[in-house]
């Protein structure tokens, strides 16, 4: 268990080695006009040259990384090009909120696509129908725009919810819960139909098989049969589809924050990337890996506990 | 029982969840009852995060705005343009316009206690010439800052700026205490002797700054609020839906999201501050032939009809024009405004004549946000015989790849400021928006007209703006009107060459 845990931690940091070189090299590609960017139209020659200077640009790449690479692994992100602002407080103000709403509407995918997904495999007749089409229809609308739908009607015209986020320092429980609301709303109608699909046609297979059968045959109870030995062996199937849901949704969160002005990690993202910031944009690639990776191995050590099968030695 | 632990979580996950959908209900919108008392607060929504409040960071434009809560200027610009005392109390400028003599005033503190006088006037400017800012070179005239006395300070000019006074109520003009000046904490807690202070504890980065209003500050006549906050909102959609909901009092939009805010009763503060249009560089022919011919330029103009591009890409917000300069520049003239009426088959003579009846092929790197108009303007160019190939243009290295010549042409939208600084950025061989150094000796005499001209230096423009117009350095297309709307909680003064307005312009409505 421990060797898993470190090879798995080991080929993470393999892999956040390589992410930070291919990023950083595509960001040298559009590194530029840095210095005409932040100091404008009218800036002389020199002045450039003196910012150029300044931020390490007039260094090559590879004198660049390293030195990008030496001060990450004391710890040190460095600042913003064009904020002065570091990067690690700037990752430590935001990640609160983007990781609350990813945290929460998560978790709600998780119970309500599993009761929709159970009932409509253990039903059928017409509430898979219901199930199935309802599907169909929430997989189809992007979260962006079920966000607008919900800001149009429950936030402008009934006074429901504040339009935008009114997240500040000081303000109480209510104000979160009010700001992220709709967000969560927005974020998590696409991940319950599609979990509760993947849940229902792996109950269903389950459902099938011979050992349900046996289990019948002996006269076990139907919720014990399907509570504890049917969702234990659908289980795996719907944290998979759950763990790529939460990945997908460090990129939907992006949109669903501008639209909402909340101050997480899209906003960041979202001005870092269009300005070529280098050192926020590799401070928020590196951070979106390291969760990626950490989700990674809690789904897999999560499947060994539900399912000895899959345990891994 | 093994299900133990499973279940535990799942009924506390659970038990969050419903106590988070009961908080649901009771938000407040914004509403406004007649009868109510004058409002005492301003909510602006702004496009874009201050980067640094350090005051040499300041910018133009809607980026100015936030600064002016903190800070005072040397000079205040009226709505109109004018330019009025602020910190300074009076200034001029010697015979041969290189050196300009300020006076202070006297009896104005920074709100960390420092008094404001010619040192400090002076710490603020040779803070700005070397802090790297984004507008650091408003002040690149300026060899030197001495102090005369306690109240006075010289500005010392290697040559004539005819736009220093206008920079000096700009980014250039805002004082900071020079306690403060150069230290980590006037980066996110500004430190000025402007009407407000901000309070750092309601303060959330890339969310909002709160400033409330400053005990003692000398003039009065410019606080008109208790408390302002500008609230971040980078997003068209997140503007829009603040500012129907009354989360925020006024913000710019756009002319589709418009409609939306004119359905909700949202007044329109309308101004025209950019145009769009063709910049076709290579007006020598370096490196496309046919642009260094003048009657193809001329030729591309008369292609354009450019009321219906107005209407189809502005929805018709937007005034069609055939000159660069802006209209409150003073080198805006009323018969340039369209010079170049709509006219295919001129067009194709002028073609013609200049040996190109076969056609013209014209490269353009595609800019995001303009497809719209690129789409528009292949077409028309299309049925005079142009071709116009859309290429590729990665926007973060756009400025140094037009520097480095990459570009014949380039649709573009760019301020229309004053006119120095206007020549600055399009016409002179300084500027970044004339790449392949297109000049002649009779446009050089009347830009340097404009240079030496100090007060006159707008109507002499007039004579660049001619030249350039008849010369088809450009082939603009129209101005834009900028969508800034409120509502009627308070009264907005909109300021020209600013699509958001000063923040002096606002103030409760009666």
């Amino acid at each position: 268990m421990i060797t898993f845990i470190l090879k798995r931690l080991g080929s993470g940091i393999v892999v956040l080695f390589v992410v930070s070189i291919l990023v950083f090299s595509l960001l040298y590609v559009s590194s530029g006009s840095i210095a005409r960017n932040i100091l404008g139209d009218q800036a002389t020659p020199e002045q450039l040259a003196v910012k150029n200077a300044e931020l390490g640009l007039d260094q090559p790449i590879l004198a660049r990384y390293f030195s990008w690479l030496t001060g990450a692994l004391r710890g040190d992100l460095g600042a913003s090009w064009f904020t002065s602002e570091p990067v690690a407080s700037s990752l430590a103000t935001r990640i609160p909120v983007t990781m609350t709403m990813v945290f929460v509407a998560m978790t709600l995918i998780a119970i309500i696509a599993t009761l929709i997904g159970v009932a409509a495999a253990v039903k059928r007749g017409w509430v898979d129908r219901v199930v199935q089409i309802g599907a169909i229809i929430g997989d189809s609308i992007p979260g962006f725009v079920i966000g607008i739908i919900l800001v149009t009607i429950l936030a402008i015209q009934m006074g429901f919810f504040p339009a935008t986020s009114t997240i500040a320092p000081g303000v109480g429980a209510d104000a979160w819960a009010l700001s992220l609301a709709l967000p969560v709303i927005a974020l998590l109608i696409n991940g319950v139909t599609g979990g509760a699909q993947q849940i229902r046609s792996a109950v269903i297979k389950q459902l099938e098989r011979d050992y349900v059968r046996t289990l019948r045959s002996r006269g076990i109870g139907e919720r014990e049969v399907l509570f504890k030995h049917v969702l234990r062996s659908a289980a795996p199937a719907g944290l998979t589809v759950l763990s790529l849901q939460l990945i997908g949704m460090l990129g939907g969160v992006v949109i669903i924050e501008q639209i909402f002005a909340l101050p997480g990690m899209g906003p960041l993202a979202v001005a870092a990337t269009s300005q070529s910031d280098q050192p926020v944009v590799m401070g928020v690639v590196m951070y979106t890996v390291v969760v990626v990776i950490v989700v990674n191995l809690i789904v897999d050590l999560l499947n060994g506990w539900l399912n000895p099968k899959v345990r891994v030695s | 029982m093994k299900l133990g632990p499973k279940a535990a979580a799942a009924a506390l996950i659970l038990s969050t969840s419903l106590a988070l959908t009961a908080c649901g209900g009771g938000g407040a919108a914004g509403s406004n009852n007649p009868g109510a008392p004058k409002t005492t607060t301003l909510t602006l929504g702004t496009v874009q995060e201050i980067r640094s409040w350090d005051p040499a960071q300041a910018h133009v434009g809607h980026i100015l705005q936030p600064y002016q809560a903190a800070y005072d200027s040397l000079i205040l610009r009226e709505p109109d343009g004018k330019l009025s005392p602020m910190l300074a109390t009076d200034w001029k400028y010697n015979d041969t316009n290189t050196k300009l003599t300020v006076d202070l005033r006297t009896d104005v503190t920074f709100s960390d206690g420092a008094k404001f006088d010619a040192e400090a006037a002076k710490a603020n400017l040779d803070h700005f010439k070397t802090a790297n800012g984004p507008q650091m070179a408003q002040l690149t005239a300026v060899s030197d800052v001495a102090v005369v006395d306690a109240d006075t300070i010289e500005l010392n000019l290697t040559q004539p700026d005819p736009s220093l006074e206008y920079y000096l109520s700009q980014a250039a003009g805002l004082m900071g205490s020079p306690k403060a000046l150069g230290t980590e904490g006037i980066k996110t807690e500004p430190v000025g002797s402007g009407p407000y202070v901000m309070d750092k504890a309601a303060t959330v980065k890339d969310s909002q700054s709160v400033f409330t209003a400053r005990k003692d500050y000398w003039n009065k006549d410019i606080q008109k609020f208790e408390k302002v906050t500008f609230k971040t909102l980078t997003d068209l959609t997140a503007r829009t839906n603040a500012l129907v909901s009354g989360q925020v009092d006024a913000t710019l939009l756009d002319p589709k999201t418009g409609k939306q805010a004119e359905g909700a009763k949202m007044k329109l503060a309308s101004n025209q501050v950019d145009w769009q249009g063709l910049l076709l560089l290579d007006r020598d022919g370096t490196k496309n032939a046919a642009l260094g011919n003048v009657k193809v330029r001329q030729a591309i103009n008369y292609a354009f009809d450019r009321k219906t591009i107005v209407d189809q890409v502005l929805l018709g917000q937007g005034t069609p024009t055939s000159q660069p300069f802006g209209k409150e520049s003073g080198a805006w003239t009323e018969e340039l405004e369209n010079y170049y009426s709509y006219d295919p088959a001129k067009a194709k003579a002028l073609l013609k004549e200049a040996g190109y009846e076969t056609g013209v092929t014209l490269d353009v790197p595609a800019v995001p946000g303009f497809e719209t108009q690129l789409a528009v303007i292949k077409q028309q160019l299309n049925d005079i015989g142009i071709t116009l190939n859309v290429g590729a243009a990665i926007t973060n290295t756009y400025t140094s790849d037009i520097s480095a010549q990459k570009f014949t042409s380039i649709l573009f939208s760019l301020f229309q400021g004053e006119p120095w600084v206007a020549t600055n950025q399009i016409i002179s061989t300084k500027a970044l928006y004339n790449p392949f150094k297109n000049t002649t000796p009779e446009l050089q005499a009347k830009i340097d007209a404009v240079e030496k001209g100090g007060k006159d230096a707008g109507k002499l423009a007039q004579e660049v703006n001619k030249y350039v117009v008849e010369q088809a350095w450009f082939a603009p297309l129209y101005r834009v009107n900028q969508m800034y709307y409120h509502n009627s909680k308070i009264a907005v003064e909109p300021q020209i060459q600013q699509a958001v307005p000063s923040l002096y312009n606002y103030s409760p409505a009666s």
